[in-house]
């Protein structure tokens, strides 16, 4: 996809101008000390932060989503990877890293305990099995969404990525619902669990499923994002890198449910 | 079931003049019927470690398929690949630490 044969030198795009980043890092930064210093410099830092987020988004709104290949040349035959898409690559290796660990280690637990959840004992798989569709769904409208605009298709753009939008948002809302359930009606807690079940199933639930929730959570404000910007018409044929970055994070998230239902759900 | 043509260039550096079909919506189909599958299983009668070998290696294969068509590392260089195994061998060492030390635990099993 982001093959490219030689350099791009117009490919700078705003970010790297852009103080925005900066000021956001900078309140990222503030925050974290806050949460060991003081209530109000965590608040300062959050504001900071948004701040910047919302700064970096408004210039980015405005600009095309080039792709920046740097300013090394690639000898014949040779392909080149994005900037961006590299740095992605490389942020979803940490996330391997860190939703292994996550699952590796409520398996680790489990193996440990007799009295674990049988699957459809306590969670309702039927209602999961129905959101992993969803999912599944929302995955193929996100690349269908990228090859709108790789061929200059800007209402099946429009079409396809919105639909993502709105698969994500009933994803969270039927997990929202399950929580719900579970928590206020089966006694699924934190701490215990019904039926003389072991109280780590409840936690490990809700650490494995949360994590992944909030990602996808993260993913939909991604995805409302992408999708404002090309109701504005801000991605075309030849700049649309973000729309393919948002649905490698998409389709990576995607990728963590298949695994954490088998495991949750179905094992 | 039809497929979806793109062109194979690259993000922001316009289009190639060569294109490729790429099978989205068949994989679309695969995901979902094997998903199906995942749901009954149990109606296979299996023994229980079959059923969870089967289930690991139905998830792996949906799994496969998403990173490799929707993610489009297929069509990708093939150094990109090294960025996720490479995590994913770091985090197995862990993984494999973690649930090895579930036997050797002083009384084996939490209260």
């Amino acid at each position: 996809m982001a093959d490219a044969h030689g350099p791009s030198h117009d490919g700078a795009s705003a970010h790297h101008g852009s103080k925005w980043p900066f000021v956001a890092g900078t309140g990222a930064a503030v925050a974290y000390a806050g949460l060991v210093m003081s209530p109000t410099i965590l608040g300062l830092g959050l504001i900071v932060f948004v701040a910047g987020v919302a700064g970096w988004l408004r210039d980015d709104l405005r600009s095309p989503s080039k792709a920046s290949f740097g300013t090394l040349v690639a000898h014949p035959g040779q392909v080149k990877v994005s900037a961006r898409k590299l740095a992605t690559w490389m942020f979803l290796a940490t996330e391997i890293m860190f939703f292994s660990a996550v699952i590796g280690a409520s398996w680790a637990l489990r193996t440990r305990s007799a009295t674990w959840g049988e699957p459809g004992e306590v969670l309702n798989v039927p209602l999961t099995g129905l959101n992993t569709f969803i999912l599944i769904c929302s995955s193929l409208t996100m690349v269908e969404a990228l090859a709108a605009i790789e061929r200059g298709d800007q209402g099946k753009l429009r079409v396809f990525i919105t639909a993502t939008f709105l698969l994500g948002v009933v994803f969270l809302s039927i997990q929202g619902y399950e929580y719900t359930k579970l928590f206020f009606e089966e006694g699924l807690r934190f701490t215990s669990a019904p039926d003389g079940i072991d109280p780590l199933y409840g936690a490990t639930f809700y650490i494995q499923t949360g994590v992944h929730g909030s990602h996808v959570t993260g993913g939909v404000l991604a995805m409302a994002y992408a999708t404002i910007k090309s109701w504005k018409g801000g991605f075309t044929k030849e700049h649309h890198e973000a729309v393919e970055l948002i649905g490698l994070y998409w389709h990576f998230v995607d990728v963590v449910w298949i695994f954490l239902f088998t495991i949750v759900y179905l094992i | 079931m039809s497929e979806t043509a793109v062109a194979t260039h690259a993000a922001g550096e316009g289009p190639s003049e060569h294109t490729t079909k790429r099978p989205y919506v068949v994989v679309f189909a695969i995901l979902a019927v094997v998903t199906l599958v995942e749901l009954n299983v149990g109606v296979f009668g299996l023994p229980r470690n079959l059923q969870i070998g089967t289930l690991i290696i139905l998830a792996t294969v949906k799994a496969c398929l998403v990173v490799a068509y929707y993610m489009h590392l297929r069509y990708e260089p093939r150094w990109l690949l090294l960025i996720p195994l490479g995590g994913l061998a770091l985090v197995t060492v862990l993984v494999v630490a973690l649930v090895g030390t579930a036997g050797v635990v002083p009384g084996g099993s939490h209260p």
